[in-house]
């Protein structure tokens, strides 16, 4: 890939491009910290525990905390003991959203945790390893006044993760445990206005069933969801991003197919960095507005996934195509020991990903955490992914290394070369410095940033300014990377200059007499195979 | 202003001089047999508000109901931190609640004045969130109609309009008397003091949800504390209270420690004007109930070791024999299967 075009441009050009990029940039960060609100919103529901009439509970009836068809509530549980009212009888009941709000699909997702409130007593401790049974529903109507459908049904259990801070005697009566908060529900997509969840926690002592629990008093959920203003952004930020960047990425494979020669490794990955990118910037949610694709969230992990591996892909094969030494590469066999862990890594993500909303598809409640296994597992998965990535790491230093190490071996015979040569070289380092100067820097922004989006709260306050950092942080740094891939594609583009001359010049380097004529042309000779040609001679020299 | 209205406000001014405390509201807590507060006409006949309450309670109906939730809690809070206690915050069926002791300026009103109003900011906030109040959260602090203002940024925690209505509901006898009297000036610290034993300690809690559950995404919320941790931290509060005077800085009245050395209080302490009675005699005049025929703990040489609570005057020892559960087969709720068990007990009572 020899002759691109940064190495053509004069530095006048480049700042005005570089200048551009940045303004883009800047706006990038504005648009998610002054337009934005900040990405999700949590909302705490407290349940409502209603009294389930029936005598037997077969058929499913729905219960509702508030509102005109409201269920006969209870307002603590010394009142249940008073009026002789079982555990079996009781339902706690949460309506989403609260009165007079409305759910919309621009929520994209909802995601509940459920925290006990357990009061400590001395004669009814919390059992060690207590597990809770829960039997839940989740239902949704579009109008007030419909039936309530619904939408799944499970029994589920899990592990109660509590500790008590004060001394466990009589003094500390009525004081509540410290629970963990469990994972409660995830979908994919919110396409209806109203939602109901009942839960039961049945008793069983014969099975063991929700014995050794302790006292509940209470059972609060959280809700999480993206917030609509922030889903508007966002969609608005992938349609604008999505042409220009399939535009830069015609505009470039143009540039490759007007060669003569066949593209090298190196082009054709940058092509599929843009390919990656423009995956995951069609801006395909738009039909979760109209459609309940629950698969969505999933479906954008995927995107996700193969945009990361395809950016570390590229890095590895970027070092190794300007390695400078006699090895010919420019096969992606011969980067297997690089590319593999990038390979396992992501597929064990993949598979993780899968387990856990994949499964969530079928069954909203489930949580690949809740069991012993599941989590076993789970961590398994991310472990050997996390020893993949360092694993990458390792190698992508390495390599790094080595190229600094070529490029002071030549800076320090470039003068005692040929003109052609050295010009050669000279533009195979500076695009090496530049790449990896950009490389760095975007990658520094994106660490800190989530460092600090991450430890600051959610907004800064400047006078009647409110910035939301972490929609900032989100729109800026999805803004950095497309201007990263678009500048790649930019850049690294072949040059168009001296076209005419590339089939004279094409044999170069087999021409061993001294090229006078070349002096300015060299740099364009088309593909690596010609410096390479050029390495093994000087080293034969 | 309108000359009808300005009478009005001076005869309001008039009225809540002349009422009797402030905290009468509480009685609200008493009235269990009234049913949900649903009507108008249920505001006026509740005993104990002020004329401005009646009205704020005519505005926000749905509200009422917490407001009694809130001063039950508070109550149930106020018997439980002071059980062992020779003032031990029991009630009377008259008003006032307390008796006379919380309408003096001593430490015992410093501390039912604070945990009622953290009791109505918690009952509040706690309706909110399970959706048996329709104007939480929404309506203050985020701009744009509510449907819209919730779908574009959410909206703001509940607590803040639970606090706001607790401000306005709980200070407002306070506020009607223009904040000038020590009596207000303390009323009102520790009303503040009460609510931020709850603001202050509020959980912040995190989930991480992102791709693969990375930490991509953190949303974080708040989360009330238990009511029994308010009050414990109000009970600590009372038994470090500063006793303040007042004093003039420029024109406005504020409240300083009377003993110059002491650190000067901050927004969550409690003060209090005048030093409480000994609470140990018979005193119905002032409602104070005393320590007679109360039980102690004849080991202890603390507050509830009969030695202090009976105040010198000798304890009863009886025999009893009670009847215990023992055991138990608990469920979560509700059911408890138990054996009687008899067994024998010491029990001490004050003379």
């Amino acid at each position: 890939m020899a002759g691109a075009i940064i190495e053509n441009m004069s530095t006048r050009k480049l700042c005005i491009v570089g200048g551009i990029l940045l303004v883009l940039q800047v706006i990038a960060f504005l648009v998610g910290g002054l337009i934005a609100p900040s990405p999700t919103t949590a909302v705490p529901y407290m349940s409502v525990k209603c009294i389930d009439v029936r005598k037997n509970h077969h058929k499913t009836k729905w219960l509702m905390p508030w509102g005109t068809n409201h269920c006969k509530k209870l307002r603590d549980f010394d009142e249940a003991v008073s009026r002789q009212i079982e555990a079996n009888d009781i339902v706690f009941a949460v309506h989403i959203p609260l009165p007079s709000k409305e759910m919309s699909p621009w929520f994209q997702f909802m995601l509940f945790i459920m925290q006990l409130d357990i009061a400590f007593k001395m004669d009814n401790d919390l059992k060690e390893n207590a597990e809770i049974t829960l039997d839940v529903s989740l239902a949704y109507r579009d109008d007030m006044f419909d039936d309530w459908e619904e939408i799944a049904h499970a029994i589920e259990i899990r592990k109660l993760k509590c500790t008590f801070g004060s001394p466990k005697t009589v003094e500390s009566e009525g004081r509540h445990y410290d629970c963990d908060f469990l994972p409660f529900m995830e979908i994919g997509s919110v396409a209806h206005k109203y939602y109901l969840i009942n839960i039961r926690l049945p008793v069983n002592d014969r099975k063991g069933i929700n014995v050794g629990i302790g006292e509940i008093k209470d059972i609060r959920l959280v809700g999480i969801h993206q917030n609509g203003g922030f889903t508007k952004v966002w969609f608005a930020m992938k349609t604008f991003l999505t042409p220009s960047i399939l535009i830069i990425m015609v505009w470039y494979w143009r540039r490759i197919t007007l060669m003569t020669r066949a593209p090298v490794l190196l082009e054709k990955v940058i092509f599929a960095l843009g390919i990656s990118m423009t995956f995951i910037n069609i801006p395909v949610e738009w039909f979760s507005i109209g459609f309940d694709w629950t698969w969505m969230l999933l479906f954008g992990d995927i995107r996700q996934g193969i945009f990361y591996a395809m950016l570390l892909s590229f890095w590895i094969i970027f070092c190794g195509e300007h390695m400078m030494d006699q090895n010919e590469r420019n096969r992606l066999s011969g980067y297997w020991k690089q590319v593999g862990p990038i390979a396992v890594g992501s597929f064990c993500l993949f598979v993780f990903d899968m387990c856990e909303r994949g499964v969530q598809l079928k069954n909203p409640f489930y949580s690949i955490w809740t069991t012993e296994v599941g989590t076993e597992l789970a961590m398994a998965f991310i472990i050997v992914a996390g020893i993949c990535l360092c694993l990458y790491f390792l190698f992508l230093c390495f390599m790094v290394f080595q190229v600094f190490r070529n490029i002071s071996g030549k800076q320090s015979s470039l003068p005692a070369m040929s003109k052609a040569r050295r010009l050669h070289y000279e533009g195979l380092i500076f695009r090496f410095k530049f790449m990896m100067l950009i490389t760095l820097a975007c990658a520094a922004m994106t660490v800190i940033f989530f460092i600090v989006s991450q430890v600051t709260e959610g907004h800064w306050k400047w006078g009647d300014i409110t910035i939301q950092v972490n929609s900032a942080f989100f729109t800026g740094i999805y803004g950095m990377w497309n201007l990263y891939v678009f500048a790649l594609m930019f850049l690294y583009a072949p040059s168009h200059k001296n076209y005419g001359e590339d089939q004279s010049n094409g044999d170069l380097g087999v021409n061993s007499g001294e090229e006078l004529q070349l002096t300015t042309t060299i740099t364009h000779v088309d593909g690596p195979t010609e410096v390479y040609k050029l390495a093994r001679k000087e080293a034969q020299e | 202003m309108s000359p009808e209205y300005s009478l009005r406000s001076l005869l309001l001014i008039i009225l809540a001089t002349f009422s009797a405390n402030a905290s009468n509201w509480l009685y609200l807590a008493k009235l269990s047999s009234v049913g949900s507060i649903s009507e108008e006409e249920t505001c006026e006949k509740l005993k104990g508000l002020i004329q401005r309450q009646v009205q704020m309670c005519k505005r926000n109906l749905e509200v009422m109901d917490s407001v009694r939730r809130g001063a039950q809690l508070a109550i149930e809070e106020c018997q439980y931190q002071f059980r062992n206690r020779r003032w031990n915050c029991s009630t009377l069926d008259t008003l006032p609640v307390f008796g006379k002791v919380v309408t003096q300026g001593t430490r015992e009103a410093a501390f039912v004045y604070a945990i009622s109003s953290a009791g109505v900011a918690f009952a509040v906030t706690r309706a909110c969130s399970s959706g048996e109040l329709d104007k939480c959260g929404c309506d203050r602090t985020v701009q744009g109609g509510s449907p819209q203002g919730f779908q574009w940024s959410g909206c703001s925690d509940n607590i803040a309009y639970g606090v706001a209505f607790s401000q306005s509901f709980v200070d407002i006898r306070e506020r009607s008397k223009g904040a000038s009297s020590n009596r207000a000036l303390m009323n009102l610290h520790n009303n503040e003091a009460g609510r931020k034993a709850i603001l202050n300690n509020m959980r912040v809690e995190c989930k991480c949800h992102g791709v693969s559950g990375s930490c991509e995404f953190k949303t974080c919320w708040k989360a009330m504390p238990p009511f029994r941790k308010v009050g414990n931290i109000l009970k600590e509060k009372f038994d470090g209270a500063t006793e303040v005077e007042q004093s003039e800085i420029g024109s406005t009245k504020v409240l300083v420690p009377k003993n110059s050395q002491f650190k000067p209080h901050t927004d969550e302490d409690l003060v209090y004007l005048d030093s409480s009675p000994d609470f140990c005699d018979h005193d119905l005049k002032n409602g104070v109930l005393g320590t007679s025929g109360r039980q102690c703990n004849k080991t202890s040489k603390a507050i509830d070791g009969c030695e202090l609570m009976c105040c010198g005057r000798g304890f009863h020892t009886d025999e009893v024999e009670v009847v215990e559960r023992c055991s138990c087969k608990f469920h979560w709720c509700c059911s408890v299967k138990c054996k009687p068990c008899h067994r024998v007990v010491e029990i001490h009572t004050c003379r």
